[in-house]
């Protein structure tokens, strides 16, 4: 790579400090003993125990990773034959309709996809609770696992399934020992993704969760609003590291694979 | 249909939805332990030739046979057919072995059988010891021996080489031609090699299909095809050649630019209109008033072998020379050649006409 110009390193430590600076901000504070965010007293794990004591916060938590297992098992299943499904589709014009309507999903506001599912799910009759939020997770995740495998399908080469037929592989053959073996990456980062989003997303479950079911942003959210609490430091700090510690795994993940590539 | 056909096409058309048409109404019939190549220029026809017989695509009118068969609608994975692709189509999250195994896998063959001939497969392609490598650690060539082994190892009864050549360095595709032609005869099995070109095609056949725009132009050996081109096409595919209009005054006299030669044509109408073809290596460099007709060197070319002369005559046809010797360029020097060296095309000759042709000059008693 080329060499950066000193301006440029400025700028791009600017960026990263203007980004990182109040997430840092409030996990510096989730070790203040003292009670507020304005003053640092000295330092205490306190409110890190105040989680893991809080029964009713361990639920939740327990409740947001199996929310977010399930919903990114299941659309990663369901994305991936959709990728399958779009990519086989011989009319051109059609399959880019297609594509293009998976894509508005990803783009579009998640306060009208909320919205949207909580008249759906009232109407059919579904119980606002842990299953309402796993079908909007899981709904939500399908385009992003069609966008992350699609790539990988795109690069495979025709003639790979033309030689799959020619040494007698049937149609089953084919879909299990050519086409899943190749777009693994592609499965895995779209699994990745999706579970990030089920994590992450605040909105969707705000409007679809029901009566004492609850992920932790939606938590969060009302734990804020109810007032300063550093507990709500603690929790996010928490959950700011075990992203971070997704995003490497997947990484080094990555990194392993293209390694391989180039020996 | 002989004892020995083991694919025949009848009259096989295909054209696709918008309309165009890759292959005419193809009618040919390959025998068994041969070494074919269907040559042509891209466009022309020949991978479309070797996808039907693969079964990747159906023809659109016409039947297909294989081994007395019809199997105009078997699928690809039924037929005893492998292809060697261009791209050689290897799997890369397998390795060499598991790339080999993959056919055999399939049709759930016993692991011991499976070693055993992955092994032999590897072994007939020089790739002992290869099979725990990554595709990925191979060069093209070991890339394309993996290919092969891996249509090999299932024994089929024809094996389809498409091109698979085009994307190895000169060095190395000089070698893998005497290692095809080889594993060919060892293995005794039908080869059809697809490729686009003339040396390749001229190495290592037993018999060359030409193909151009959905039509077969001419098939024979390598040395017919070369030495009794039937038309302009097929003489300025295969090799270097100066063909040059001329007419047939009576047998064995034909004229080019008004001017008489001896020849050893016959047959033909007086007066006929003609092609000639004179291959450049069979013109011979010499002095102005011992050559046959004058010409003027335009330029010249080093070749390694020999100098490649582009001359002009008096008319303004351009003659292509091969010569071992120097010569100045903007000189004038004669050309020469034995009667021999003319070979007539007619014009819009079909086949068998031509094949007839050169067959009635072997039964004549005056010839040579």
């Amino acid at each position: 790579m080329e060499k950066l110009s000193k301006t440029s390193k400025l700028y791009l430590t600017f960026v990263m400090v203007v980004l990182y600076a109040p997430i840092f901000f409030l996990i510096f504070y989730s070790f203040n003993s003292g009670g507020s965010m304005t003053n640092f007293k000295s330092f205490t794990l306190t409110h890190y125990k105040a989680i893991f004591e809080d029964d009713r916060l361990m639920v939740i938590l327990i409740n947001t990773i199996i929310v977010a297992l399930l919903s990114a098992l299941l659309s990663t299943v369901i994305g991936t034959l959709g990728a399958i499904g779009i990519k086989s589709i011989r009319n051109r014009k059609f399959r880019n309709t297609i594509l293009s309507m998976n894509n508005v999903l990803i783009v579009s506001p998640d306060v009208i996809i909320g919205a949207s599912f909580l008249i759906l799910f009232t109407m059919v009759g579904i119980k606002l609770g842990f299953l309402s939020v796993l079908l909007a997770h899981i709904a939500f995740s399908i385009p992003i696992v069609v966008i992350m495998v699609l790539p990988k399908l795109n690069e495979m080469s025709n003639s790979l399934i033309d030689a799959a037929k020619d040494l007698g592989a049937s149609k089953r053959d084919i879909l299990t020992r050519v086409i899943l073996p190749y777009i693994k990456p592609g499965i895995f980062a779209g699994f990745f993704m999706a579970l990030t989003y089920s994590l992450d997303d605040f909105a969707v479950t705000f409007f679809v969760t029901g009566n004492g079911f609850s992920t932790l942003s939606v938590e969060i959210y009302s734990m804020a609003r109810a007032g300063v609490s550093l507990t709500i430091n603690a929790l996010s700090g928490l959950v700011f590291f075990v992203t971070i510690i997704l995003v490497l795994g997947y990484h080094f993940l990555t990194l392993r694979k293209t390694k391989g590539v180039r020996n | 249909m002989s004892e020995n056909t083991i694919i025949s096409f009848d009259n096989v058309s295909k054209s696709y939805s918008d309309g165009t048409v890759v292959l005419k109404n193809v009618s040919f019939e390959l025998e068994r332990g041969k070494f074919y190549t269907l040559l042509g220029p891209s466009g022309c026809g020949k991978t479309t030739i070797l996808r039907l017989i693969a079964g990747f695509i159906e023809a659109t009118q016409g039947d297909i046979f294989f081994n007395g068969k019809k199997i105009n609608h078997v699928p690809a994975n039924e037929r005893q057919v492998n292809t060697v692709f261009q791209d050689y189509a290897l799997f890369p999250h397998l390795n060499v072995f598991e790339n080999v195994a993959f056919g055999l896998r399939i049709q759930k063959i016993s692991e011991t059988d499976i070693k055993r001939r992955v092994e032999e497969a590897l072994k007939f392609v020089n790739l002992i010891g290869y099979g725990v490598r990554e595709i990925q650690e191979m060069s093209g060539g070991q890339r394309q021996r993996v290919a092969i082994a891996r249509a090999i190892v299932n024994d089929p009864e024809i094996i389809l080489l498409d091109e698979p050549l085009s994307a190895l360095d000169l060095k190395l595709r000089t070698e893998m031609q005497y290692e095809l032609r080889e594993l060919q005869q060892r293995l005794g099995k039908t080869f059809i090699f697809v490729t686009h070109d003339q040396e390749e095609a001229l190495a290592m056949s037993d018999e060359i299909f030409v193909l151009n725009e959905g039509n077969i132009e001419q098939s024979g050996t390598p040395v017919d095809i070369y030495d009794e081109p039937i038309n302009r096409f097929v003489a300025d595919f295969i090799g270097e050649s100066n063909i040059i209009s001329g007419i047939m005054e009576q047998d064995f006299v034909v004229s080019i630019n008004g001017k008489p030669f001896e020849c050893v044509d016959q047959g033909l109408n007086p007066h006929e209109k003609i092609d000639i073809v004179i291959r450049p290596e069979d013109l011979e460099v010499t002095t102005v008033d011992k050559g046959k007709f004058v010409v003027t060197v335009d330029s010249q070319l080093f070749r390694g072998v020999h100098y490649e002369l582009s001359t002009y005559d008096e008319a303004g046809n351009e003659w292509l020379v091969h010569s071992l010797k120097q010569a100045d360029v903007g000189a004038k020097i004669g050309l020469n050649f034995d009667p021999e060296a003319i070979h007539i095309m007619r014009l819009n000759e079909s086949e068998e006409d031509f094949d007839a042709r050169l067959e009635s000059y072997g039964e004549d008693p005056d010839e040579k």
